[in-house]
Protein backbone atom coordinates (compact mmCIF):
# COMPACT_ATOMS: atom_id res chain seq x y z
CA UNK A 1 0.00 0.00 0.00
CA UNK A 2 0.92 3.23 -0.87
CA UNK A 3 2.05 6.20 1.90
CA UNK A 4 -0.99 7.70 3.24
CA UNK A 5 -1.01 11.04 1.85
CA UNK A 6 1.23 10.56 -1.08
CA UNK A 7 0.50 10.89 -4.69
CA UNK A 8 0.82 7.58 -5.38
CA UNK A 9 3.85 5.24 -7.11
CA UNK A 10 2.43 4.97 -10.48
CA UNK A 11 2.37 7.73 -12.99
CA UNK A 12 -0.92 9.11 -13.39
CA UNK A 13 -2.85 11.43 -15.85
CA UNK A 14 -2.16 15.53 -15.37
CA UNK A 15 -5.87 15.77 -14.35
CA UNK A 16 -5.69 13.22 -12.10
CA UNK A 17 -2.60 14.66 -10.53
CA UNK A 18 -4.30 18.18 -10.88
CA UNK A 19 -7.33 16.96 -8.84
CA UNK A 20 -5.30 15.54 -6.03
CA UNK A 21 -3.24 18.56 -4.95
CA UNK A 22 -6.34 20.72 -5.42
CA UNK A 23 -8.30 18.13 -2.90
CA UNK A 24 -4.67 18.47 -0.48
CA UNK A 25 -4.80 21.69 -0.35
CA UNK A 26 -8.29 22.56 0.04
CA UNK A 27 -8.46 20.43 3.19
CA UNK A 28 -6.07 23.04 4.55
CA UNK A 29 -8.56 25.90 4.15
CA UNK A 30 -11.21 25.08 7.00
CA UNK A 31 -7.94 25.24 9.78
CA UNK A 32 -7.03 28.66 8.10
CA UNK A 33 -10.43 29.87 8.28
CA UNK A 34 -10.90 28.87 12.01
CA UNK A 35 -7.45 30.39 12.86
CA UNK A 36 -8.29 33.86 11.20
CA UNK A 37 -11.94 33.99 12.86
CA UNK A 38 -10.84 32.95 16.47
CA UNK A 39 -7.30 33.60 16.87
CA UNK A 40 -5.75 35.97 14.36
CA UNK A 41 -5.91 37.93 11.82
CA UNK A 42 -4.69 40.06 8.93
CA UNK A 43 -6.03 43.35 8.49
CA UNK A 44 -5.87 46.66 6.01
CA UNK A 45 -6.76 49.59 7.96
CA UNK A 46 -9.02 51.91 5.57
CA UNK A 47 -9.79 55.16 5.81
CA UNK A 48 -8.80 58.61 8.21
CA UNK A 49 -10.59 57.69 11.67
CA UNK A 50 -7.33 56.77 13.30
CA UNK A 51 -5.13 59.26 11.95
CA UNK A 52 -2.23 60.02 13.22
CA UNK A 53 -1.68 56.83 14.31
CA UNK A 54 -2.71 54.86 11.55
CA UNK A 55 -3.24 55.53 7.85
CA UNK A 56 -0.99 58.79 8.62
CA UNK A 57 -0.75 59.33 5.05
CA UNK A 58 -4.17 59.22 3.67
CA UNK A 59 -4.23 62.10 1.86
CA UNK A 60 -1.20 62.04 0.23
CA UNK A 61 -1.20 58.14 -1.26
CA UNK A 62 -3.33 54.75 -1.26
CA UNK A 63 -1.51 52.81 0.48
CA UNK A 64 -2.96 51.44 3.73
CA UNK A 65 -1.40 49.72 6.84
CA UNK A 66 -1.36 46.44 7.38
CA UNK A 67 -2.55 45.28 11.00
CA UNK A 68 -2.10 41.96 12.84
CA UNK A 69 -5.50 41.78 14.94
CA UNK A 70 -5.54 39.86 17.99
CA UNK A 71 -9.39 38.05 18.34
CA UNK A 72 -9.34 35.53 21.23
CA UNK A 73 -12.29 36.26 24.06
CA UNK A 74 -12.30 39.73 22.25
CA UNK A 75 -15.27 40.95 24.38
CA UNK A 76 -13.12 40.54 27.58
CA UNK A 77 -10.09 42.15 29.38
CA UNK A 78 -11.02 45.62 27.44
CA UNK A 79 -8.51 48.76 29.01
CA UNK A 80 -8.75 51.76 27.81
CA UNK A 81 -6.68 52.67 24.60
CA UNK A 82 -7.02 49.50 23.09
CA UNK A 83 -7.59 49.79 19.24
CA UNK A 84 -10.24 47.55 18.47
CA UNK A 85 -12.12 46.15 15.46
CA UNK A 86 -16.09 45.81 15.78
CA UNK A 87 -18.88 45.63 13.75
CA UNK A 88 -20.57 49.36 12.73
CA UNK A 89 -23.64 49.04 15.24
CA UNK A 90 -25.46 51.30 12.55
CA UNK A 91 -24.41 48.54 9.21
CA UNK A 92 -23.63 45.19 10.86
CA UNK A 93 -21.83 43.93 7.33
CA UNK A 94 -19.36 46.62 7.71
CA UNK A 95 -16.52 46.83 10.27
CA UNK A 96 -14.61 49.90 11.69
CA UNK A 97 -11.45 50.50 14.00
CA UNK A 98 -11.54 52.72 16.52
CA UNK A 99 -9.93 53.80 19.74
CA UNK A 100 -11.52 53.01 23.40
CA UNK A 101 -11.65 55.95 25.56
CA UNK A 102 -14.21 54.93 28.46
CA UNK A 103 -15.47 51.50 29.63
CA UNK A 104 -18.65 50.56 31.02
CA UNK A 105 -18.67 52.60 34.53
CA UNK A 106 -17.30 55.41 33.50
CA UNK A 107 -18.49 59.36 32.18
CA UNK A 108 -17.56 60.67 29.49
CA UNK A 109 -17.85 64.60 28.63
CA UNK A 110 -19.07 64.45 24.89
CA UNK A 111 -17.83 65.91 21.82
CA UNK A 112 -20.54 67.50 19.46
CA UNK A 113 -22.60 65.44 17.24
CA UNK A 114 -24.01 63.52 20.69
CA UNK A 115 -27.38 65.72 21.96
CA UNK A 116 -26.30 65.57 25.65
CA UNK A 117 -23.06 66.74 27.48
CA UNK A 118 -22.17 64.45 29.41
CA UNK A 119 -23.04 60.09 29.04
CA UNK A 120 -22.58 57.46 31.48
CA UNK A 121 -21.13 54.17 29.69
CA UNK A 122 -23.53 51.32 30.80
CA UNK A 123 -23.01 47.59 31.87
CA UNK A 124 -21.28 45.47 28.82
CA UNK A 125 -20.46 48.84 26.98
CA UNK A 126 -17.38 50.97 25.55
CA UNK A 127 -16.68 54.39 24.44
CA UNK A 128 -15.15 53.89 21.33
CA UNK A 129 -13.47 56.90 19.30
CA UNK A 130 -11.36 57.74 16.39
CA UNK A 131 -7.81 59.55 17.08
CA UNK A 132 -8.22 61.76 13.98
CA UNK A 133 -10.95 64.86 13.44
CA UNK A 134 -12.46 63.02 10.72
CA UNK A 135 -14.17 60.42 12.45
CA UNK A 136 -17.73 58.62 12.95
CA UNK A 137 -17.95 57.25 16.27
CA UNK A 138 -19.40 56.98 19.48
CA UNK A 139 -20.04 60.79 19.52
CA UNK A 140 -22.40 59.86 16.77
CA UNK A 141 -24.07 56.62 17.33
CA UNK A 142 -23.74 56.38 21.37
CA UNK A 143 -21.62 53.83 23.60
CA UNK A 144 -21.18 50.32 21.95
CA UNK A 145 -21.74 47.12 23.23
CA UNK A 146 -18.61 44.84 24.13
CA UNK A 147 -20.07 42.00 22.39
CA UNK A 148 -19.76 43.79 18.29
CA UNK A 149 -15.68 43.78 18.96
CA UNK A 150 -14.68 41.02 17.13
CA UNK A 151 -10.52 41.91 17.66
CA UNK A 152 -7.97 44.09 19.01
CA UNK A 153 -5.00 45.23 16.92
CA UNK A 154 -1.75 43.91 18.32
CA UNK A 155 0.78 44.64 15.93
CA UNK A 156 1.26 47.02 12.65
CA UNK A 157 2.78 45.19 10.07
CA UNK A 158 3.27 47.49 6.80
CA UNK A 159 5.11 49.93 6.72
CA UNK A 160 8.18 49.10 7.71
CA UNK A 161 9.26 52.26 8.91
CA UNK A 162 6.13 52.23 11.53
CA UNK A 163 5.91 48.55 12.36
CA UNK A 164 5.66 46.92 15.45
CA UNK A 165 4.12 46.61 18.49
CA UNK A 166 0.66 48.68 18.98
CA UNK A 167 1.85 50.07 22.55
CA UNK A 168 -2.02 51.71 23.14
CA UNK A 169 -1.17 51.42 27.36
CA UNK A 170 0.72 54.32 26.31
CA UNK A 171 -1.51 56.43 25.08
CA UNK A 172 -3.04 59.25 26.89
CA UNK A 173 -5.97 59.21 28.28
CA UNK A 174 -8.48 61.88 26.75
CA UNK A 175 -9.80 64.83 28.95
CA UNK A 176 -13.40 65.03 29.83
CA UNK A 177 -12.99 61.09 31.03
CA UNK A 178 -14.38 60.35 34.80
CA UNK A 179 -13.11 56.72 35.97
CA UNK A 180 -16.26 54.30 37.96
CA UNK A 181 -18.11 57.04 38.97
CA UNK A 182 -21.06 54.83 39.42
CA UNK B 1 24.37 16.46 21.51
CA UNK B 2 22.74 19.70 21.34
CA UNK B 3 19.46 19.38 23.64
CA UNK B 4 17.01 19.89 20.67
CA UNK B 5 18.63 17.34 18.81
CA UNK B 6 18.17 14.88 22.07
CA UNK B 7 14.46 15.97 22.04
CA UNK B 8 13.90 15.35 17.99
CA UNK B 9 15.94 12.35 18.46
CA UNK B 10 13.21 11.23 21.63
CA UNK B 11 10.64 12.11 19.54
CA UNK B 12 11.45 10.35 16.46
CA UNK B 13 11.89 7.30 18.66
CA UNK B 14 8.68 7.38 20.25
CA UNK B 15 7.17 7.94 17.01
CA UNK B 16 8.38 4.84 15.86
CA UNK B 17 7.72 2.93 18.96
CA UNK B 18 4.05 3.97 19.08
CA UNK B 19 3.56 3.12 15.22
CA UNK B 20 5.30 -0.17 15.22
CA UNK B 21 2.03 -2.57 15.40
CA UNK B 22 0.69 -0.29 12.64
CA UNK B 23 3.15 -0.09 10.26
CA UNK B 24 2.26 0.03 6.62
CA UNK B 25 -1.28 1.63 8.17
CA UNK B 26 -3.19 4.94 7.73
CA UNK B 27 -3.08 5.15 11.58
CA UNK B 28 0.81 4.32 11.87
CA UNK B 29 2.11 7.66 11.99
CA UNK B 30 0.20 9.66 14.71
CA UNK B 31 2.02 12.95 13.34
CA UNK B 32 -0.95 12.64 10.11
CA UNK B 33 -3.68 10.80 12.34
CA UNK B 34 -3.52 14.73 14.42
CA UNK B 35 -3.38 16.52 11.89
CA UNK B 36 -5.90 15.11 9.79
CA UNK B 37 -8.21 15.63 13.28
CA UNK B 38 -7.77 18.66 13.82
CA UNK B 39 -8.74 19.73 10.30
CA UNK B 40 -11.58 17.67 10.55
CA UNK B 41 -12.80 19.43 13.90
CA UNK B 42 -12.55 22.67 11.98
CA UNK B 43 -14.20 21.76 9.07
CA UNK B 44 -17.43 20.27 11.54
CA UNK B 45 -17.37 23.18 13.28
CA UNK B 46 -17.45 25.97 10.57
CA UNK B 47 -20.29 23.27 9.00
CA UNK B 48 -22.11 23.07 12.17
CA UNK B 49 -21.66 26.97 13.01
CA UNK B 50 -22.24 28.14 9.43
CA UNK B 51 -25.65 26.18 8.65
CA UNK B 52 -27.71 24.95 11.88
CA UNK B 53 -27.33 24.36 15.24
CA UNK B 54 -29.60 22.88 17.98
CA UNK B 55 -29.68 24.66 21.22
CA UNK B 56 -31.52 25.30 24.11
CA UNK B 57 -33.21 28.30 26.05
CA UNK B 58 -33.60 28.24 29.66
CA UNK B 59 -36.38 31.15 31.39
CA UNK B 60 -40.23 31.96 31.06
CA UNK B 61 -39.84 34.77 28.30
CA UNK B 62 -41.28 33.37 25.64
CA UNK B 63 -43.99 31.24 27.50
CA UNK B 64 -46.37 30.44 25.30
CA UNK B 65 -43.96 29.89 22.20
CA UNK B 66 -40.99 27.91 24.22
CA UNK B 67 -41.71 26.00 27.61
CA UNK B 68 -39.55 27.50 31.23
CA UNK B 69 -36.95 24.34 30.55
CA UNK B 70 -36.53 21.67 27.98
CA UNK B 71 -37.15 22.93 24.95
CA UNK B 72 -34.87 22.43 22.03
CA UNK B 73 -34.96 25.10 18.83
CA UNK B 74 -32.99 24.76 15.11
CA UNK B 75 -30.98 28.14 14.63
CA UNK B 76 -30.67 28.68 11.49
CA UNK B 77 -27.03 30.69 11.18
CA UNK B 78 -27.87 32.01 7.54
CA UNK B 79 -29.60 34.89 9.17
CA UNK B 80 -26.71 35.99 11.35
CA UNK B 81 -25.93 39.70 11.72
CA UNK B 82 -29.97 40.08 10.95
CA UNK B 83 -29.76 38.73 7.19
CA UNK B 84 -33.32 38.74 6.01
CA UNK B 85 -34.79 38.47 9.39
CA UNK B 86 -38.30 39.98 9.36
CA UNK B 87 -41.03 41.93 11.90
CA UNK B 88 -42.33 38.55 13.82
CA UNK B 89 -39.25 36.18 13.56
CA UNK B 90 -37.91 34.75 16.55
CA UNK B 91 -33.75 35.41 16.55
CA UNK B 92 -30.60 34.46 19.06
CA UNK B 93 -28.58 36.90 20.03
CA UNK B 94 -25.77 38.27 22.26
CA UNK B 95 -27.43 40.23 24.66
CA UNK B 96 -25.52 43.78 24.63
CA UNK B 97 -25.66 44.68 28.63
CA UNK B 98 -24.06 41.31 29.47
CA UNK B 99 -20.62 40.57 29.99
CA UNK B 100 -20.37 37.26 30.01
CA UNK B 101 -21.57 34.89 26.63
CA UNK B 102 -25.01 34.91 27.29
CA UNK B 103 -27.56 33.93 24.90
CA UNK B 104 -31.34 36.07 24.39
CA UNK B 105 -33.83 34.41 22.63
CA UNK B 106 -36.78 36.78 21.39
CA UNK B 107 -39.07 37.77 18.95
CA UNK B 108 -37.78 40.74 16.56
CA UNK B 109 -40.99 43.35 16.94
CA UNK B 110 -39.17 46.47 14.96
CA UNK B 111 -36.71 46.60 11.90
CA UNK B 112 -34.59 49.78 11.55
CA UNK B 113 -37.22 52.60 10.81
CA UNK B 114 -40.79 50.85 12.09
CA UNK B 115 -41.79 53.23 15.06
CA UNK B 116 -42.18 50.78 18.25
CA UNK B 117 -43.30 51.69 21.98
CA UNK B 118 -40.59 51.29 24.72
CA UNK B 119 -43.32 51.04 27.76
CA UNK B 120 -45.43 47.69 27.97
CA UNK B 121 -49.10 48.43 27.05
CA UNK B 122 -51.66 48.16 29.92
CA UNK B 123 -48.82 48.31 32.83
CA UNK B 124 -48.56 51.43 32.90
CA UNK B 125 -49.18 51.60 36.47
CA UNK B 126 -47.05 48.42 38.11
CA UNK B 127 -44.11 49.11 39.37
CA UNK B 128 -42.05 46.83 36.78
CA UNK B 129 -38.13 47.06 35.82
CA UNK B 130 -39.45 47.28 32.11
CA UNK B 131 -42.15 49.86 33.02
CA UNK B 132 -39.11 52.67 33.56
CA UNK B 133 -39.54 54.15 30.14
CA UNK B 134 -43.46 54.36 29.96
CA UNK B 135 -45.08 55.55 27.10
CA UNK B 136 -42.29 56.55 24.58
CA UNK B 137 -42.15 55.89 20.91
CA UNK B 138 -39.55 55.59 19.25
CA UNK B 139 -38.02 55.28 16.10
CA UNK B 140 -35.57 51.52 15.46
CA UNK B 141 -32.35 53.42 14.47
CA UNK B 142 -30.08 52.03 11.44
CA UNK B 143 -28.74 48.59 12.33
CA UNK B 144 -30.82 47.86 15.10
CA UNK B 145 -34.16 45.76 15.80
CA UNK B 146 -36.30 46.27 18.39
CA UNK B 147 -36.61 42.73 20.41
CA UNK B 148 -39.10 41.71 22.99
CA UNK B 149 -40.52 38.29 24.22
CA UNK B 150 -43.39 36.89 24.38
CA UNK B 151 -44.47 37.03 27.90
CA UNK B 152 -43.97 40.78 28.10
CA UNK B 153 -44.52 40.54 32.22
CA UNK B 154 -41.62 38.62 32.90
CA UNK B 155 -38.92 39.26 30.11
CA UNK B 156 -35.95 41.18 30.43
CA UNK B 157 -36.05 42.65 26.54
CA UNK B 158 -35.65 46.25 24.45
CA UNK B 159 -37.75 47.67 27.02
CA UNK B 160 -35.02 47.59 29.78
CA UNK B 161 -31.60 47.63 27.42
CA UNK B 162 -32.71 49.06 24.21
CA UNK B 163 -32.63 48.69 20.65
CA UNK B 164 -30.38 45.69 20.02
CA UNK B 165 -27.87 45.97 17.01
CA UNK B 166 -28.37 43.78 14.21
CA UNK B 167 -25.02 42.77 14.47
CA UNK B 168 -25.33 40.65 17.55
CA UNK B 169 -27.80 38.29 16.19
CA UNK B 170 -26.21 34.78 15.65
CA UNK B 171 -29.55 33.31 13.98
CA UNK B 172 -32.99 32.71 13.92
CA UNK B 173 -35.34 30.02 14.65
CA UNK B 174 -36.67 28.48 11.98
CA UNK B 175 -38.03 25.32 13.96
CA UNK B 176 -39.16 23.67 17.21
CA UNK B 177 -38.03 20.14 18.60
CA UNK B 178 -40.73 19.93 21.97
CA UNK B 179 -39.49 16.02 22.01
CA UNK B 180 -37.62 13.95 19.55
CA UNK B 181 -40.52 13.12 17.88
CA UNK B 182 -42.11 16.02 18.01
CA UNK B 183 -40.55 18.57 15.22
CA UNK B 184 -42.35 21.65 14.17
CA UNK B 185 -41.33 24.51 11.65
CA UNK B 186 -41.62 27.45 13.01
CA UNK B 187 -43.53 30.02 10.65
CA UNK B 188 -43.54 33.97 10.75
CA UNK B 189 -47.33 34.48 12.43
CA UNK B 190 -46.84 38.41 10.90
CA UNK B 191 -48.91 37.16 7.12
CA UNK B 192 -49.67 39.74 4.55
CA UNK B 193 -53.47 40.13 4.77
CA UNK B 194 -54.87 39.27 1.67
CA UNK B 195 -57.80 41.52 -0.11
CA UNK B 196 -59.86 38.00 0.29
CA UNK B 197 -59.68 37.75 3.67
CA UNK B 198 -62.17 39.46 5.81
CA UNK B 199 -62.13 40.60 9.52
CA UNK B 200 -64.71 39.45 11.66
CA UNK B 201 -66.36 40.94 14.42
Amino acid sequence: MARWGSAGTQARSFLGQFTHHLIRYATWLPPLICVKEYVADLTFINGPSMYPFLNPHYNESLRRDLCLTYKRYSWKNLKRGMIVIFRSPENPKTTQVKRIVALEGDRVRTRPPYPYEYVNVPEGHVWVEGDGENTKDSNYYGPISAHLITGRITHILLPWDRAGRVRWWEHPERPGLHKGLF
Amino acid sequence: MAPFHRLASIFSTLRTRLAAPYKGEWIGDPLRVAIFTAKFICFAHLTVEYSYTVSHGVGPSMLPTFEVIGDCFVVSHRHRFGRDVMVGDIVVYNIPVNNNNSIGVKRVLGMPGDYVLTGTPHSYHSESAANTRKDLMLQVPPGHCWVVGDNITASRDSRIYGPVPLALIRGKVVATVKSPFDFQWMENSFKKVDDDDTIER
